[in-house]
C-alpha cells in the first residue's frame, strides 16, 4: 500500500512535469490563459469589494470571508485540474471511445487516466487563490496551514464530482450538455456565500450540488478555527470522491471500445 | 440580390440554424435560472438588511428584472472572437475573401441572427423567473419600444469589440485570454452584476461614458425605468462608440488582410 502510494506520487510528478512542459511549448498562449484566469477571478473579487463597500455585512459575512471563499474555491479547483486535468474531459473520452488507450497500461485505470492532461487555466486559479489569500486576508501560520489542508480537500471534492458527472456518459450516452450545466451550477454555487441559501436549496448543496463542502464548511473552519467543520469538510469530499469512483467503475462495465487508433506522445 | 437583402438573408439563415438546435440553446437556460436565483437571494437579503425600499433607484422587483435583462444580453453572446480566431488560424478566412460579400458584414449579420434567437429565449426564461419570484414591474409600450431601439445597437457594439478581439489572432498565439478579459470587463464595468448607481459616485460619469455601459447597463436600465432623455443620451453614446469602433475595426482588418498568404492546392 505504502509503496503503491509512493509509486503513484512519482508517476503524478512525472505527468505534472511533462504536461507543464507541453504547455510551455506554446508559452505565449499558456501565459495569456493563466493571466486571463487571474484577471477573471480578480473581477469577481472586485465585484464583492464594491458590494461590501456599499453593504459592509451580509448575514454575518464580511468581505474577508468572501475573499477567503474565492481563494478556497479557486485554489481547490486549480489544484484539482492542474494535476488531474482529464477529470474535465471524462465525458468526451468515454463518448469517443478513448479509454482504450488508457486500459493498455499496467496501472489502475482511473487514477492514471486523470493525470493525462493539465488544464492550463487552472494555474491561474491556483496562483490567484494563494495570491489573494496571502495579500488580502494575511493569515497567521495556523490559518495558512489549515487553508492549505482544506484546499486539498476541496480539490478532492472537485475531482470526485467531475468523475461522477463525467461517468454519466456510460449510462446516458453523450451527456456533454448535462455535465456542463451541472458543473457550471456547482461552480456558481461554490463561489457565493452559503448564508444566502436556506431550505431545500441548502439540502441540495450537500447532495446533488455538493457546494456546501466548498462555500460553508471550510470557510467556517477557518473563521472559527473549528476542527469539527474541517473534519466534516474532508469527510464530505472523500464521500463524493468515493461515490464518483464507484459510479465510474460500475459504468465502465458498459463501456464499448471505440476501435480507435491512437498514439500518445 | 442587393446588399441589404443578401445580408438580411444571412442573418435569417443564422437565426433558423439556431432554432434547429433549440434544445442546446435552451439548455443554457438552466444556468440563467441558477444565476438569477442566486442574485435574487443576494439582493433579497441586502434589501431586508438595509431596510430599504429602493437601492440605486430600483425596487427589489426592478432589480431582478434589471439583472434578468443584463444576464440575458451577456448569455446570448455568440462566440464571435473564437470563430474569427479559427477562420484566421485555419485559413478559412482566405476562402471567405473570394466570396462576393464582406467578411465583417457577413460575421455581423450571422451574429445578429444567432443572438436574436438566443436573447429571445433567455429573456423568456428570465421573465418567468422574475414573475415567479418577484412578480411584474410597471412596463409601458413606449418603454419597450425604447428598449427595442437601443438593444440592436448594443448587440452591434458588442460585436465590433469581439470581432476586434478575434482579429488579434493575426498577431497573437491565442485570443481566448483576451476575450475572457473583455467579457469580464464588460461584466463589472457594464453593470451586469450591480447597477452603476450602486458603484462609487466618482466612478459613475466615467463608467457611463464607457462603451461597456452602453451594451448592458443602458438597455437594462431603460427596460426597468423608461426615460426619454436617458434613451436619447444612450443612443448618442452608442452611436459615437459604434463609429469609433467601426473605424478601428476597418483599420485593423485592412492591416490584417494584407498579412494573409494563400497557397494553392
Amino acid at each position: 500500500m505504502f509503496w503503491g502510494l509512493i509509486s503513484y506520487l512519482k508517476l503524478a510528478s512525472t505527468y505534472i512535469w511533462l504536461n507543464l512542459n507541453a504547455h510551455l511549448e506554446y508559452r505565449g498562449a499558456f501565459l495569456t490563459q493563466v493571466v486571463a484566469m487571474i484577471v477573471n477571478n480578480l473581477v469577481w473579487v472586485t465585484f464583492w469589494g464594491l458590494f461590501f463597500t456599499r453593504f459592509p455585512v451580509l448575514r454575518g459575512w464580511t468581505v474577508q470571508d468572501v475573499i477567503t471563499l474565492w481563494a478556497m474555491a479557486a485554489t481547490g479547483f486549480g489544484l484539482a485540474h492542474t494535476v488531474f486535468g482529464n477529470a474535465l474531459q471524462l465525458t468526451s473520452l468515454i463518448v469517443q471511445g478513448q479509454l482504450d488507450v488508457w486500459m493498455l497500461y499496467p496501472r489502475a485505470l482511473l487514477p492514471h487516466l486523470l493525470l493525462g492532461r493539465m488544464n492550463a487555466t487552472s494555474w491561474g486559479d491556483l496562483l490567484f487563490g494563494y495570491g489573494v489569500y496571502l495579500f488580502f486576508v494575511k493569515p497567521d501560520a495556523v490559518h495558512l496551514a489549515l487553508f492549505t489542508g482544506l484546499t486539498v480537500s476541496v480539490a478532492t471534492l472537485f475531482v470526485g464530482f467531475n468523475v461522477l458527472i463525467g461517468s454519466l456518459s456510460f449510462y446516458l450516452g453523450n451527456s456533454e450538455g448535462l455535465t456542463q450545466q451541472w458543473r457550471n451550477a456547482m461552480l456558481t454555487f461554490s463561489t457565493y456565500p452559503a448564508t444566502l441559501f436556506e431550505g431545500t436549496v441548502k439540502l441540495l448543496l450537500y447532495t446533488l450540488l455538493p457546494a456546501g463542502f466548498v462555500n460553508y464548511l471550510p470557510i467556517e473552519a477557518l473563521r472559527s478555527l473549528s476542527w469539527i467543520h474541517a473534519v466534516l469538510a474532508v469527510a464530505g469530499s472523500i464521500t463524493v470522491l468515493l461515490v464518483g469512483v464507484y459510479v465510474f467503475y460500475q459504468g465502465l462495465r458498459r463501456y464499448s471500445s471505440g476501435n480507435l487508433m491512437q498514439m500518445r506522445g | 440580390m442587393n446588399s441589404f437583402s443578401k445580408y438580411t438573408w444571412i442573418g435569417l439563415t443564422a437565426a433558423r440554424s439556431n432554432l434547429a438546435y433549440f434544445g442546446e440553446v435552451a439548455s443554457r437556460g438552466i444556468f440563467l435560472f441558477v444565476i438569477l436565483y442566486i442574485f435574487l437571494q443576494l439582493w433579497r437579503i441586502t434589501y431586508a438588511q438595509t431596510d430599504a425600499e429602493q437601492l440605486g433607484g430600483l425596487t427589489l422587483a426592478q432589480m431582478l428584472w434589471y439583472l434578468g435583462i443584463t444576464e440575458s444580453i451577456v448569455l446570448s453572446s455568440p462566440q464571435v472572437a473564437l470563430e474569427v480566431d479559427e477562420d484566421v488560424r485555419t485559413g478559412a478566412l482566405a476562402v471567405q475573401l473570394i466570396r462576393p460579400l464582406s467578411y465583417p458584414l457577413y460575421r455581423l449579420w450571422t451574429t445578429l441572427g444567432e443572438r436574436t434567437v438566443r436573447f429571445g429565449l433567455n429573456v423568456a426564461i428570465a421573465s418567468l423567473v422574475a414573475l415567479l419570484f418577484v412578480g411584474t414591474i410597471p412596463l409601458t409600450f413606449r418603454g419597450i419600444l425604447l428598449f427595442l431601439a437601443v438593444l440592436p445597437l448594443a448587440f452591434v457594439l458588442d460585436f465590433l469589440a469581439t470581432f476586434l478581439v478575434g482579429l488579434g489572432a493575426f498577431w497573437l498565439e491565442n485570443t481566448s485570454g483576451l476575450m475572457l478579459i473583455y467579457s469580464r470587463l464588460t461584466m463589472i464595468l457594464g453593470g451586469m452584476l450591480i447597477p452603476l448607481e450602486l458603484l462609487p459616485e466618482n466612478w459613475q460619469p466615467i463608467l457611463q461614458a464607457l462603451p461597456f455601459a452602453s451594451i448592458l447597463y443602458g438597455p437594462a436600465r431603460l427596460f426597468v425605468h423608461p426615460d426619454l432623455s436617458f434613451a436619447g443620451e444612450l443612443l448618442m453614446r452608442q452611436g459615437v462608440a459604434i463609429v469609433v469602433l467601426t473605424v478601428l475595426v476597418a483599420l485593423v482588418y485592412r492591416t490584417a488582410v494584407k498579412r494573409i498568404h494563400a497557397h494553392g492546392g
